[in-house]
């Protein structure tokens, strides 16, 4: 217990990683909010760059940037009508009408303190749940491995981009390019082109560099030219009268936040709208009409976003999926660093666990204190223009990429894969799935060889398990429910059930 | 009854069978790993990836049929107009050029010089001209990479 409690309170009392996580939270609120940068580039980029740092170090910094940026959307949807991410489009909805009645600082206020509490119950659900989740998992067989993992892409495919059939295509797409290069049973090349080059395979933080970073910034070229309209902002602290009013809704909020960013493969964006469309639902007088500037519009969405940063750790750290691109990302520094998410992580390496749970919560307390102060500075700093930023994220790009390996037909790769994620964007197909299928992709393939050998290569032994071990089944169950949802069975269904 | 009908980008319903090709490419390739794969080879799972994307690509396809072209277009040689004028405009085509040409840079000359030449002349470009501050402030960007990366991050750069 009083390791635990050491562990938990590691980043509080060690100045260094006091100062990493200060720094990370605050440059993660900018990240966030200025548009063009998203936390998952800066995160990809900073990986490469905290190879050689102690994990712990590394962990502080990337916490503090991903709790930081999810907030840090919120201020120019509120301010310039421009979410600065995509988990912060909902916020645009009423944040910027309450800015145009002259209320941005109230509103950039309540945000803040709800996206705090949203953050903590996040963080608490995690300290309260991924033990048990762990232990849990350790009885999973391969093939539920195999089958979450094919949830988790199946969701991210139904609720990202703008069909199933475009989502199924991106993961399938990136669970391509997480196979090639060498088999790791048999030392088979793989999907490399008969290309000696290929053969190590293509290393996740280029193709995560080429798609977030290059090709965000090709992406923004479109928008090289728009001026935001600029709004005063006064006093920001909100009063407690207020924050007490709209408790209720944060927490429920906060409880969708935390179950949807805990499937593997949603994240902040699906959770905010879910919370707004809970919101809709269930507030019947809200302070002005949705859409209109209601402040239940605000606080909703803010806090549902930064729950699900908690949530996204769950099946990051039990099972070893991300709950989201930017955990993806984690996943990828967790490894680098020679460590094994999953359940095993809690039993060889639990303080990476509760140092990450007392390093949320640290981070959501700095949080609070960025968000409520320097608002003027950060009213010039988002106000960079385009035509500086973004040759500047192409330069990141390259310095990300070659610190990797010191390699330059990386960099090559890295700029091949911008522009092909330049064209996927154009054409409605999101970078997101393509990424959590790269990181999933070998360890569907992986998992999917273990439950077969598990049945003697047999295919109908196979399915057999599936629909015989409860959980394989409870599973399947799921799978073919989301599957039918997207299909036109579920409105027939709904209207035989209606009519009858 | 009427039907609303989505809108089809310029250049999509080509780009979608872009991707069905592509995704053939694919087959055809993991093909190769272990001609017909058993259940369990290492075939097997590029294979099942590469069905998967023929197929998602084929429903994307077949999708097009419930959308529209958008009126103002009127054959498919404006369609590619359109898309030409959309996609290649002057500044991302000259962002494209700049950005290969420094990542060839790189090599010869030194990462320092090529960065600050990329990021003078695209400053340069974009702020129409505004010399001695694009020239600034891309002197400026490079000391703070120099700073950040070299001294506090200790990276190799290139």
């Amino acid at each position: 217990m009083s390791d635990t409690f050491s562990y938990l309170l590691m980043a509080w009392l060690d100045p260094q990683l006091l100062l990493l996580t200060a720094l990370g939270t605050l440059a993660g609120i900018y990240v966030g909010a200025i548009p063009g940068l998203s936390v998952t580039m800066a995160a990809s980029i900073l990986i490469s760059f905290t190879f050689s740092w102690d994990i712990n170090n590394a962990l502080a910094l990337m916490v503090g940037i991903y709790v930081g940026g999810v907030y840090g959307g919120s201020r120019t949807a509120i301010l310039l009508n421009i979410p600065g991410a995509p988990s912060a489009v909902v916020t645009a909805f009423d944040g910027y009408p309450l800015a145009q009645r002259g209320e941005a600082g109230q509103a950039i206020g309540l945000s803040t303190v709800m996206s705090v509490i949203g953050g903590l119950i996040g963080t608490l659900v995690l300290a309260g749940s991924a033990p048990y989740l762990a232990d849990m998992a350790l009885e999973f067989a391969p093939r539920d491995y195999f089958l979450i993992a094919i949830l988790g892409l199946l969701l991210v495919s139904t609720l990202s981009g703008k069909s199933l059939a475009r989502g199924i295509f991106s993961v399938a797409l990136g669970a391509i390019i997480g196979l090639v290069g060498m088999d790791m049973v048999t030392a088979q090349p793989r999907m490399t082109l008969g290309s000696m080059e290929l053969l190590g395979g293509i290393h996740y933080v280029v193709v995560m560099i080429g798609l977030f970073g290059a090709a965000e910034a090709f992406y923004q070229l479109h928008n090289l030219n728009v001026v935001p309209v600029k709004q005063k902002v006064d006093k920001i602290i909100p009063p407690l009268k207020m924050v007490l009013k709209y408790l209720p809704l944060s927490v429920r909020t906060s409880i969708i936040g935390v179950i949807v960013g805990a499937l593997p493969g949603t994240g902040g964006d699906i959770a905010s709208l879910f919370a707004y469309d809970h919101a809709k639902r269930t507030v019947k007088n809200p302070s002005k009409p949705f859409g209109e500037g209601a402040y239940e519009g605000l606080v909703a969405p803010e806090t549902a976003n930064n729950a699900a940063v908690g949530g996204a750790y769950v099946p990051m750290l039990t099972l070893g999926m991300p709950g989201d691109a930017v955990t993806a990302v984690i996943i990828g520094a967790l490894v680098i660093h020679g460590l094994n998410p999953g359940p095993m992580l809690m039993i060889e390496t639990p303080h990476i666990f509760w140092f990450t749970v007392g390093n949320l919560a640290l981070a959501n307390l700095f949080l609070l204190l960025f968000g409520l102060t320097g608002i003027k500075i950060f009213t010039k700093v988002v106000e960079v223009p385009k035509a500086v930023l973004i040759p500047l994220i192409l330069v990141l790009c390259v310095v990300g990429t070659y610190s990797i390996n010191s390699n330059m037909m990386e960099v090559y790769w890295m700029l091949g894969f911008g522009i092909l994620g330049y064209w996927l964007k154009v054409f409605g197909f999101q970078t997101g799935p393509i990424i959590l299928g790269v990181i999933l992709g070998p360890l569907l393939d992986k998992t999917y060889r273990q439950a077969m050998s598990s049945v003697g290569d047999s295919g109908s032994d196979f399915l057999l398990a599936l629909v015989t071990n409860p959980l394989s089944l409870v599973l399947t169950a799921v799978i073919v429910l989301v599957l039918l949802g997207q299909t036109p069975v579920k409105p027939w269904l709904m209207r035989r059930i209606r009519r009858h | 009854m009427s039907q609303k009908f989505e809108r089809v980008q310029a250049g999509e319903k080509a780009f979608d069978w872009l991707l069905m090709l592509f995704s053939i490419g694919v087959l055809v390739e993991a093909y190769r790993i272990d001609g017909i794969p058993s259940l369990n080879s290492p075939g097997s799972f590029p294979v099942g990836l590469a069905l998967v994307m023929i197929a998602s690509s084929a429903v994307i396809l077949f999708s097009h049929r419930h959308k529209r072209r958008d009126p103002r277009i009127r054959d498919a040689r404006h369609e590619f107009q359109v898309f030409w004028k959309e996609h290649f405009q002057p500044h991302i085509v000259v962002f494209t050029l700049v950005a290969v040409a420094y990542l060839v840079a790189i090599v010869w000359f030194s990462f320092y010089v090529s960065t600050f030449l990329f990021l003078a002349l695209l400053f340069i470009y974009y702020r129409q001209g505004r010399v001695i501050s694009s020239l600034v402030i891309a002197g400026g960007s490079l000391a703070v990479i120099y700073v950040l990366f070299t001294l506090v991050f200790r990276v190799y750069l290139p």
